[in-house]
């Protein structure tokens, strides 16, 4: 495994149910990897296996078999609280339902992380602020959760999910629920979240549009990598015309 | 078919409806136990001496009437979020509002009636076993107390379903003004309370000015007699819910901003409790006052449970008298743990009892001192000179030979000598001061029967503060007995209290710490953060119904009188009281931390 290296996924298999009852295997055999500072997105169609994916590289879900390296922690090894503060140091994320929690403020929300590893009342002020101007929400910190519109709302989700600096960033339908104006704004910040600090991003979608953001797009069809998809020097418009080229025959 | 679909979302929830149902329940089985106290006339004239107790008794019935009504409008509003999701759903498919309207009316009935039906019969057998229980462990006898009390069964039948009926049409209301949207996604509303510094002042200052004023009018119940109960029963419950709002959201929000709750899950912690402070302060007044009522009336059962046989000691000097103690009898006067026993024979002629010199001065006659106010002092013993004098005569002593008619003989001491030629009817006697009268209560019991048994004028024949205190016991043991029982009552209705809290709080906060465990919260962590939410709701409570019953005892002064105090050794019920609270709370953690923690395994 090189250094620069963030995410190396080999062999992964995950079946559901017991081994006497009926199974069902949502992934089968799946490799792949993510390099630092690349953007990834993985689309395929309800039922194929994206969010299992996205469960096992965020260790919410265990692997049947196979091997799951994030940033240099290999995470089917890890119990326990290693999962925990893994998922509270290495990964950060945004949900299609945004996950805020509607008794915090904004401002609490983003600094939930931090507070997570003790981060002393200062350091956390100023990190707060500066990903709060990073995002446009500055004079969102004072809000509840139930005050926000949902593109704000996943504004803020974007500043918990990167306050701390992790290794990666996990999307999960981040625009699921947004109208298409915030839709396109909240994907250009993560592009240039990823361009400016550096910082990989996986994008786990169905929508196209989303997708056309990414520089590289995995399609999963029936717990499989289907095929692969490289942005290289096409604009946004041009790739976004291919990726719907390429779902057009690739579910046939 | 609405019908069957209604039954299919109770089936789904049956164990949300199981808890709905036992707690309901409960408490109207517990509502029986006291109506039947509160409304059986011929107990309550037989049984309270004092004329003021049954006032206490009916006070006690008021508020437990209310205390009733907000319990049932907490639990129609758990039960109306349980299923306003699918009444909204229902509707979405196209069944009218009338005819959800008909389903909310019969649902929360039928329930209600099943819960009062269940409450009454286990009412019917908690009265039995509890009351016979309660009466053997206090060795008390209690005339015209039986469990079954048709009065007791039409009343809280009359009340429980009257509220059920004012709950359905209040659900109907309610649900048929709702829009269906709001019902599909009604726990996702969030309000957050506003605060103004100056209406929190005034509300705090007024909550402090009417919790002194309650307790002014609980310390003062001789001036102000049967005004006092309902004045300090208003006056506190208003005073501590000011007083909570004012206080905890004033704390909260100031704890907020400092450094402290930027720690690990201190912000999420204050941040729960800020958002539910108006939910919490309801509760938490509720909780105070029935932790107060339980607290206070075991309290005062068990100061006078103890204290009874503590100041029948100080009555007198012997415990018990034995006259020509028989083998049993020598066995238990064996048992008893004696700090003073002395034999005397006695011959008896005429209106005389001689006594002999040489046994009165091998075995001096105790005496006991009094001070000029009449208050007991320690236990003496004189010379025999200064007995011949005034030992005497002393009750006590008269009190050792007593005629059929139940005068005393004459005493009279004999050397010897004389004493041996001295004719007339011999008999021993054996006085026993015991060290601990409550110890041996049970031996002394059994003697006196025993006694009764072979003198043909038994009442007369023992004497001694054995007898005393089965006195004082005819007076005040009624009093013992309301004291424990409504104390268990009010601490079972406290705890099916808190466990809605649980269920009413449960499902927003399983859905927190889901969010909060895949943000990466670790598990030590959530499970901390909430035994320190619940703790809290546990301390408040608790710190203020402790404050309550602290100055509430005054209450009772006039029913013990001195040398009995409402305050007298109160730390160790304190203790067993607070001990029992705590196992609540473990009990509640347990629970919460099943219910609301995200397994491993699902996301």
């Amino acid at each position: 495994m090189t250094t620069n290296t963030v995410v190396s996924v080999s062999d992964l298999e995950k079946t559901y149910g017991k081994p006497n009852e009926r199974q069902y295997t949502a992934l089968k055999g799946l490799n792949f990897s993510v390099a630092a500072g690349e953007f990834v997105g993985i689309m395929g169609a309800s039922g194929s296996g994206k969010t299992t994916l996205l469960n096992m590289l965020s260790t919410l879900d265990t692997p049947t078999k196979g091997n799951v390296v994030v940033n240099g922690h290999d995470v089917t090894q890890m119990r326990g609280n290693q999962l925990a503060d893994f998922r509270a140091q290495e990964v950060g994320f945004i949900f299609q339902d945004f996950n805020l929690l509607e008794s915090l403020t904004a401002e609490e929300n983003i600094g939930l992380p931090l507070a997570l590893k003790g981060t002393p009342s200062k350091v956390m002020d100023q990190a707060i602020h500066e990903v709060a101007d990073t995002l446009s929400i500055a004079d969102l910190l004072q809000k509840y959760p139930a005050e926000l519109s949902g593109g704000q709302k996943q504004r803020v989700a974007a500043a918990r999910a990167i306050v701390h600096h992790p290794a990666i960033l996990m999307g999960d339908e981040p625009t699921g629920a947004l109208d298409s104006t915030s839709a396109r704004e909240l994907l250009d910040l993560l592009t240039t979240i990823n361009a400016q600090q550096q910082m990989s991003v996986l994008l786990v979608t169905h929508d196209p549009f989303s997708a056309s953001f990414c520089q590289r797009i995995l399609f999963i069809k029936d717990g499989q990598i289907g095929s692969e998809l490289r942005r290289g020097d096409l604009d946004r418009r041009e790739f976004y015309q291919q990726v719907l080229n390429e779902l057009g025959t690739f579910n046939e | 078919m609405l019908g069957k679909l209604a039954l299919a979302g109770i089936k789904n929830r049956r164990r949300d409806y199981l808890v709905l149902l036992a707690g309901l329940t409960m408490s109207a089985a517990i509502f029986y136990m006291f109506a039947n106290l509160a409304t059986n006339r011929a107990f309550l004239n037989a049984n309270a001496v004092v004329s003021s107790a049954s006032v206490i008794f009916g006070f006690g019935a008021v508020l437990l009437i209310l205390i009733t009504v907000v319990y049932i409008m907490y639990a129609n509003s758990f039960l109306l979020s349980m299923r306003q999701h699918d009444y909204g759903l229902f509707m979405m498919l196209g069944a009218t509002r009338k005819r959800v309207g008909e389903l909310v009316f019969l649902e929360t009935l039928i329930l209600g009636t099943i819960a009062t039906a269940i409450g009454v019969v286990l009412g019917l057998l908690l009265s039995k076993f509890l009351v016979g229980f309660l009466l053997n462990a206090l060795g008390l006898h209690l005339k015209h107390l039986t469990a079954f009390y048709l009065p007791a069964i039409v009343a809280t039948v009359v009340l429980y379903v009257g509220l059920f009926i004012l709950a359905s049409l209040f659900n109907l209301v309610r649900l048929t003004r709702t829009t269906v949207l709001k019902l599909l996604h009604s726990d996702e509303l969030a309000n957050q309370p506003k605060v103004n510094p100056v209406w929190q002042l005034i509300q705090g200052v007024l909550g402090i000015g009417l919790l002194a004023l309650g307790y002014w009018a609980m310390a003062a119940i001789n001036d102000l007699q049967m005004a006092a109960i309902p004045l300090a029963l208003v006056t506190i419950t208003i005073g501590t819910y000011l007083l909570f709002r004012a206080t905890i959201l004033t704390i909260i929000r100031a704890l907020r901003h400092t450094s402290w709750a930027k720690k690990r899950l201190n912000g999420f912690l204050l941040g729960q409790l800020n958002f539910r402070v108006h939910n919490y302060t309801r509760m938490l007044t509720i909780v105070s006052l029935l932790f107060a009522m339980a607290l206070g009336a075991i309290t005062v059962g068990s100061g006078y449970h103890r204290q009874l046989p503590l100041m029948a000691q100080r009555t007198g000097t012997y415990s018990v008298a034995v006259h020509d103690p028989n083998a049993h009898e020598q066995k238990l006067l064996d048992r008893l743990d004696s700090a003073y026993t002395a034999t005397y024979t006695q011959k008896r002629q005429g209106k005389t009892v001689y006594y002999n010199a040489a046994e009165l001065k091998r075995q001096p006659v105790e005496q006991r001192a009094y001070t000029k106010t009449g208050t007991a002092k320690h236990v003496s013993r004189q010379s025999f000179k200064a007995f011949q004098k005034s030992g005497i005569k002393d009750l006590d002593f008269l009190s050792l030979a007593l005629t059929k008619a139940g005068s005393p003989y004459a005493p009279k001491i004999l050397s010897a000598a004389q004493f041996k030629q001295q004719a007339g009817q011999t008999i021993t006697v054996t006085t026993v001061r015991v060290k601990n009268l409550a110890q041996d209560l049970g031996t002394l019991k059994r003697l006196n029967q025993l006694e009764m048994a072979r003198f043909s004028h038994p009442a007369e024949m023992t004497v001694g503060n054995y007898q005393s205190y089965t006195l004082m016991l005819g007076m005040f043991g009624g009093l013992e007995f309301i004291g424990y029982f409504l104390g268990i009552a009010f601490l079972a209705m406290l705890a099916s209290c808190l466990m809605f809290k649980i269920l009413s709080g449960a499902p927003g906060d399983q859905r927190r710490y889901r969010m909060l465990y895949k943000v990466g919260v670790r598990y030590h962590l959530m499970r901390h953060g909430i035994a320190k939410e619940i703790g809290i709701l546990f301390l408040i409570p608790g710190i203020m119904g402790i404050i309550d019953v602290l100055f509430g005892l005054q209450m009772f002064k006039p029913l013990m009188p001195a040398p009995m105090s409402p305050y007298q050794g109160i730390g160790l019920t304190f203790l067993i009281f607070v001990g029992l609270y705590a196992i609540y709370y473990l009990i509640t953690l347990a629970l919460y931390w099943r219910i609301v923690l995200p397994k491993t395994t699902d996301a």
